[in-house]
C-alpha cells in the first residue's frame, strides 16, 4: 500500500534556507520536514546531503537517534499513548489494547488507510491528567477504553 | 605552556597542562587498559575502562579524556577501580555472544585480553546477546555487528582519518550500532573498503574476509606497501609461509598512519596466486617442432643469458642491448640492474616501467626546482596555508593522499581544486574550477591559472622577498600579462569568474601545497600547465616552505627511486644528468669505466629499435610492457623480433610467455631492500615469507648474473649494495639501515644556498588548440579505480579484488548518453583512431557532457590500445592517458 509522496520541493528548499543551509539546523530542518508529510521521505536525504554539506550516514544517525523524525510513512495523526509510570497506573495499558484491537496495528505501525499511526512513548509531562494521548500536537487526558475509540471515530470524521 | 605536577601511583609526573591523565600515564611507563581510546583518534571516553581513582577527591575518572590537574594524586588499580572495570567488562560480556571458540579475531580480541587480566570468567549476569545479520557479501570485510562493543572506533576512523563518512552511529541504546544510510550493505554505500576500521576493531566485529587461507596469524612481521607511490608501513600476519592477514603497522610517525586503501589492505593477496614463477624456465624446441617452457637450473638459465647476451653485444654492439627496469623493485635492484647495463654490457638502453606513470614529470620539475621539490611531507598537508589540487584524483590513483587532503579540509585549510571531473575531494573543497571540456582545454585551464596570476600581480599580492632573492625572469612574466583576459578565459573555459576571483582571494599571500596528478603531461595542455603552476608557486613563494610546494602522488611504489638509481636513458645514479661531462666524469672515476654521452633509448625508442632489429636483446626485469604499454600487439611483435628476451618476474605473464629465459623473482613480502616513496621518504624491508618454490629475489639474481659476468664476491648481501649506494649516490649518503631515512636534497645546487641559481619565471606558451575530429567527437580519460593499480597484472590477481567483479563499466555523462541514445546500461563499443574496445557502461552523473570515463587495468588493460604507442610529455599531442573517441551501443 506504500504509495510515493510526492514533494514540495519548493518548501523544503525553504525550509532548507530558513536555516541558512546550517549543518548545525539539521535536527530542526529534519522536525520541519517531518511536519509537512509525518514523516521525512528518504528522498529528501540526498538533498540535505548537497546542500548541507553533511554525509548521509550522519542524516541517518540524526534521524534514527530521535523519536519524533521518522523515515517510513506515518499517518495523517500520529497517536502517542503515554506509557510513563502515572499514566501506566491509570491503566495506559488498557487505551492502548483498545486502539490494536481497533486499529489492527502493532505499536510503531500505520493503519492500511494511513490514516493513524500508533507510538507508545514514555512521559509526556502531563501526568495529573492520565492517561494521557497525543494526537499529533494536542493533547487529550483522562481517557478510558470507549473515550480513546470514540476520539478515534472523531479524527476519522475530520478526515472524510 | 605551563607543565603540572602530579603523581600516578606515587610516581612523581611533570607534563605539560592538557595532557590527559592516560596520555601522561602512557608516557611514564604506566599501563591503563583501554577499548575505545587510539592515540591517532580523538579521545572519545565512550567505554570507561579506563577509569582511575583520585585519591584526594576519591573521583572516579575516565583517564583518556581527563586532562591532568595540580597536585592529583592518581591511582590506577585501586580495588574500587579494578572491581569498576570488572563490572563494566561483565555488562559487555553480557551482551556479548558467546562465539570466542569460532571468532577469527581469537586471542587479539581486546575484550578478551582485559577480561583475562581482570580475572573474569563468566560475566554471572543475564545474557542479552544482541543479535544482528552476519555480514559478508562483499569480499574485504565481514561485520558482525552482534559483536560490536560499541566504541566507535569504526566510526571515529571512518570520519577523523579517512574522512568518508559512510558510517555513523544509528538509534541509540542498546539497539545502536556503526550503521549505513538505511543500513544498507557496505558495498552499496560510499565504502571505499579501506579497512581502517577492521585494523582498528578492538573485537570480532569487523573483520578482514580471507581467501585462500585462513586462522590467526602465528607471528606478525612489519613491511612496506608495494602499490602506490605512497609507501604505507605494513604488519603482515604470518601462518606457516603465507601472509594471511595485512594491517597498517603501529609505528607513529609512518606516512599512513593507522590508515591503508582497499590495495594496500586486501589485494596483498596476489602473492598466492597460482599464476607465480616458481622455477627457472627456458624456451626449448620441441620434438613436433613447437617450442615450450621448460624448467631449468639457475645454473644452466643463468649461464646461458651470459652466453648469449655476451654473443650478441659482440656481434652487434652494446647498443643492441636494452635493460628494462622496474619502477616496483627495490632501490638496490635498480641500481644493481643499471650497474650490469652501463657497466658490464656498456649500454645505456636503460629505462623503467615508471616512464609514463610520472617519471617524467617529476623530471620536468627537477629542471626547473632544482630538486627542492623532492622532499615533501605528506603530513606537512594538514598545516598547509591553502592547497591546490590540480587534475588529481588523489582517492583512486594513491588514496592515502587523498585521506591527507580531505583531513586538511575538514580542519578549515581552504583547498582549490581545478579538475573537469569531480573527484572525492571536490565537495570538501572551498572552490571547485571546472573548466568544461573542449578542444581548447589545453587553453584554457592554464589560462584559469594564469588569470589568478594576473590578479595576484595587480594587486601586489606576490611575495616580492622570494622573487627578487631566489628568481629572474619576472618581468618576462608581467609583460606576458598583457595578453591574459581573465573574462575572455572565464568565458572559453566556463567557469565564473566569480569563482577565479574566490580562487585568487583564498590563494593570495599564501604559500601553497599544490597537488598534481601524475598523467598531467599526458594531456595536450600538460607542459603549458606545468609552467603556469612553477610560475604561481614562485610567486606566492611557495617553495622550500614547510607544508608548501609540490606533491605527485606517484602510482607505483618506487618510480622515484629507480630514477634516483638511473634506471633511466639519460640520467646516471643521483639523478646526475648523463649529457654533463662533469657527472659523467664523477661517475666513471668511482666505477672506473668509460661511459658514453649519448642517451640511451627510452620506452618507445626501444620498441621501435626492436621493431627496426636494431636491438637484439632485451632484460626486462619486473615490468609486464606487453599490458601495461599502449598498443599491446604492436608490443607483442616487436618483442617476437628480439633474438633474446630473458624476462625477470613473479608471473607467469603476457610478457614473459615470450620469453627465451624466465627468472622468477619475488614479492616485497619476500625478500629484502628499500623504496623511496613520493615523499622522498627512504625505507626498508625484509624478507616475511620464502618465495615459492625456486625463486629467488631480484637482487640475488642479479648478484648471481654479475658474479658470472666476472664480478664474484661485489654484491653478496643488501647491505653491499646499499654501500655502494652511499657512496656513489649523495642524496642517499645519510641513509641508514633503519626502518625509515629521509633522502637529502642537494642543496648546495640550489638557490637557497647558491645566489648564482635562479628559479625561472617561464611566461606559458599556450599548447594549440587540439584539431577538430568530427568522427571521434568524445574525451575520453583513462584512468585508474582504486580497486587496481597501473595496469593491473598484480592487483588482477588478488582473489578478492577480482571477487568483487568490477568490470570496468565506462562512464558516460547522462547527456551524452541521451545524445547517443544509449539508454541506462548495455554494452558500448568505443572506437578511437588507434583502437576499439568493447564493455559494459553506467551513467555517472557527475562527468561534464562530452567526457568519459574508462578504468584502466581490466580486462587485460586493453583500454590502452585506445591510445597510440608515442612519447608521452609532448606538447600539442594527447598522452597516453587521454584520447578522443566515438561510442556506438551493440
Amino acid at each position: 500500500m506504500e504509495t510515493k509522496t510526492s514533494i514540495d520541493w519548493k518548501r523544503v528548499d525553504s525550509i532548507i534556507e530558513k536555516y541558512n543551509r546550517d549543518k548545525e539546523s539539521l535536527l530542526m530542518i529534519l522536525q520541519d520536514i517531518s511536519d509537512m508529510y509525518n514523516y521525512v521521505p528518504p528522498e529528501v536525504i540526498p538533498v540535505l546531503v548537497k546542500k548541507l554539506g553533511v554525509r548521509e550516514s550522519l542524516i541517518y544517525s540524526v534521524a534514527t537517534f530521535y523519536k519524533t523524525i521518522s523515515l517510513k510513512p506515518r499517518g495523517k495523526y500520529i497517536l502517542s499513548v503515554c506509557t510513563g509510570t502515572a499514566c501506566h497506573v491509570r491503566g495506559a495499558e488498557k487505551i492502548m489494547d483498545a486502539l490494536h484491537s481497533e486499529l489492527n496495528i502493532a505499536e510503531g505501525e500505520t493503519s492500511e488507510d494511513r490514516l493513524f499511526t500508533l507510538l507508545g512513548v514514555r512521559c509526556i509531562g502531563c501526568c495529573a491528567s492520565g492517561p494521557v494521548m497525543n494526537v499529533n500536537h494536542d493533547t487529550h487526558g483522562g481517557l478510558d477504553r470507549s473515550s480513546a475509540l470514540k476520539l478515534i471515530e472523531e479524527y476519522r470524521q475530520q478526515a472524510s | 605552556m605551563e607543565n603540572i605536577l602530579f603523581t600516578i601511583n606515587s610516581q612523581k609526573i611533570s607534563c605539560p597542562s592538557g595532557t590527559t591523565i592516560l596520555d601522561a600515564a602512557v608516557k611514564n611507563g604506566i599501563d591503563i587498559p583501554t577499548l575505545c581510546h587510539h592515540p591517532q583518534l580523538k579521545p572519545h571516553g565512550a567505554c570507561r575502562i579506563c577509569l582511575v581513582e583520585d585519591e584526594k577527591t576519591k573521583r572516579l575518572m575516565a583517564s583518556c579524556v581527563t586532562p591532568v590537574m595540580p597536585d592529583m594524586a592518581i591511582l590506577t588499580e585501586t580495588p574500587r577501580v579494578l572491581n569498576h572495570r570488572r563490572n563494566i567488562v561483565r555488562l559487555m560480556m553480557a551482551e556479548h555472544p558467546e562465539s570466542c571458540i569460532v571468532c577469527g579475531k581469537g586471542n587479539r580480541c581486546d575484550l578478551r585480553k582485559i577480561a583475562a587480566r581482570l580475572g573474569i570468567g563468566e560475566s554471572n549476569l543475564y545474557p542479552m546477546p544482541n543479535f544482528k545479520p552476519y555480514e559478508h557479501l562483499n569480499p574485504f570485510i565481514i561485520r558482525d555487528l552482534s559483536k560490536c562493543i560499541l566504541c566507535g572506533k569504526c566510526i571515529r576512523a571512518d570520519h577523523e582519518l579517512v574522512v568518508a563518512g559512510s558510517i555513523d552511529y544509528n538509534n541509540r541504546g542498546f539497539k545502536s550500532r556503526p550503521a549505513t544510510l538505511h543500513e544498507m550493505a557496505l558495498e552499496d554505500s560510499n565504502c571505499t573498503f579501506c579497512g581502517t576500521c577492521v585494523s582498528l576493531c578492538p573485537t570480532g566485529a569487523l573483520s578482514a574476509r580471507n581467501t585462500r587461507y585462513v586462522g590467526t596469524p602465528e607471528k606478525e612481521s612489519d613491511s612496506i606497501c608495494a602499490f602506490c607511490g605512497v609507501g604505507c608501513t605494513l604488519t603482515l600476519g604470518v601462518s606457516g609461509n603465507q601472509v594471511i592477514e595485512v594491517n597498517p603497522s603501529k609505528y607513529q610517525g609512518t606516512v599512513n598512519g593507522a590508515t591503508l586503501c582497499v590495495r594496500g589492505h586486501f589485494a596483498g593477496d596476489f602473492i598466492n596466486s597460482p599464476d607465480r614463477l616458481t622455477q627457472p624456465m627456458i624456451r626449448t624446441k620441441k620434438e613436433d617442432g613447437s617450442f615450450a617452457h621448460v624448467p631449468a637450473s639457475w645454473d644452466a638459465a643463468l649461464d646461458s643469458i651470459v652466453e648469449k647476451l655476451s654473443e650478441i653485444k659482440r656481434q652487434h654492439g652494446p647498443g643492441s642491448l636494452a635493460f628494462i627496469g622496474s619502477s616496483k623493485c627495490s632501490n638496490e635492484e635498480n641500481y644493481l640492474f643499471q650497474k650490469i647495463a652501463r657497466v658490464i654490457f656498456g649500454t645505456g638502453n636503460l629505462v623503467n616501467g615508471g616512464y609514463a606513470l610520472g617519471q617524467q614529470l617529476i623530471y620536468f620539475m627537477e629542471h626547473k626546482a632544482y630538486g627542492t621539490c623532492r622532499q615533501s611531507s605528506l603530513q606537512d598537508l594538514e598545516n598547509a596555508q591553502a592547497i591546490l589540487v590540480v587534475r588529481a584524483d588523489t582517492d583512486h590513483e594513491a588514496p592515502v593522499v587523498g585521506y591527507h587532503i580531505k583531513r586538511a579540509a575538514k580542519k578549515g585549510v581552504p583547498v582549490i581544486v581545478l579538475d573537469s571531473r569531480k573527484t572525492d575531494v571536490v565537495p570538501l573543497s572551498s572552490v571547485w574550477l571546472r573548466p568544461r571540456i573542449s578542444s581548447k582545454l589545453g587553453i584554457v585551464k592554464s589560462g584559469v591559472i594564469n588569470s589568478i596570476l594576473k590578479m595576484i600581480l595587480e594587486s601586489g599580492a606576490q611575495d616580492s622577498d622570494f622573487i627578487n632573492r631566489y628568481t629572474e625572469g619576472i618581468e618576462k612574466l608581467i609583460q606576458s600579462m598583457n595578453t591574459v583576459d581573465p573574462e575572455k578565459i572565464a568565458l572559453e573555459s566556463g567557469i565564473k569568474p566569480s569563482l577565479i576571483e574566490k580562487a585568487f582571494k583564498i590563494l593570495k599571500g599564501k604559500k601553497i601545497a599544490i597537488v598534481i596528478g601524475t598523467d598531467i603531461l599526458h594531456y595536450p595542455e600538460g607542459p603549458s600547465m606545468m609552467d603556469a603552476v612553477f610560475n604561481l608557486a614562485l610567486l606566492t613563494g611557495s617553495i622550500g616552505a614547510k607544508g608548501s610546494g609540490f606533491f605527485f602522488p606517484l602510482v607505483k611504489n618506487n618510480l622515484m627511486g629507480a630514477m634516483d638509481m638511473g634506471t633511466v636513458p639519460d640520467l646516471l645514479p643521483g639523478r646526475r644528468p648523463l649529457a654533463s661531462s662533469f657527472h659523467r666524469e664523477t661517475v666513471e672515476k668511482m666505477w672506473q669505466v668509460k661511459l658514453s654521452a649519448e642517451p640511451g633509448l627510452d620506452m618507445v625508442g626501444f620498441i621501435e629499435a626492436a621493431e627496426s632489429g636494431k636491438v637484439k636483446a632485451a632484460y626486462i626485469m619486473g615490468e609486464n610492457i606487453v599490458r601495461s604499454l599502449p598498443q599491446s600487439k604492436r608490443v607483442e611483435s616487436a618483442l617476437k623480433k628480439l633474438d633474446l628476451l630473458i624476462v625477470q618476474d613473479i608471473f607467469y605473464d603476457r610478457t614473459a610467455k615470450l620469453a627465451d629465459v624466465i627468472l622468477p623473482g619475488a614479492t616485497v613480502a619476500e625478500k629484502s631492500g628499500s623504496f623511496t616513496n613520493m615523499e622522498g621518504r627512504f625505507q626498508t624491508f625484509f624478507p616475511v615469507v620464502n618465495p615459492p618454490g625456486n625463486a629467488h629475489a631480484d637482487w640475488e639474481i642479479l648478484s648471481q648474473l654479475s658474479k658470472k659476468m666476472g664480478y664474484p664476491e661485489q654484491y653478496i648481501s643488501v647491505e653491499k649494495i646499499r654501500q655502494e649506494i652511499r657512496r656513489v649516490i649523495p642524496m642517499y649518503e645519510r641513509i641508514g639501515n633503519h626502518r625509515q631515512d629521509w633522502i637529502k636534497n642537494n642543496d648546495l645546487e640550489s638557490p637557497f644556498s647558491d645566489p648564482k641559481k635562479k628559479f625561472v619565471f617561464t611566461p606559458v606558451t599556450f599548447a594549440p588548440e587540439m584539431p577538430a575530429d568530427s568522427a571521434h567527437p568524445l574525451m575520453a580519460v583513462i584512468g585508474s579505480s582504486r580497486y587496481h593499480l597501473g595496469s593491473g597484472s598484480r592487483t588482477s590477481r588478488s582473489e578478492r579484488i577480482r571477487a568483487f567483479a568490477q568490470n570496468g563499466a565506462i562512464e558516460i555523462s547522462p547527456s551524452d548518453c541521451v545524445s547517443l541514445g544509449l539508454g541506462d546500461c548495455g554494452k558500448i563499443r568505443v572506437t578511437s583512431s588507434c583502437g576499439m574496445i568493447e564493455r559494459q557502461f553506467k551513467v555517472n552523473p557527475d562527468l561534464p557532457s562530452g567526457q568519459v570515463f574508462i578504468p584502466s587495468a581490466v580486462n587485460g588493460n586493453d583500454a590502452m590500445n585506445l591510445v597510440d604507442l608515442i612519447p608521452p610529455g609532448l606538447s600539442g599531442v594527447y598522452g597516453w592517458t587521454v584520447c578522443k573517441v566515438s561510442i556506438d551501443k551493440i
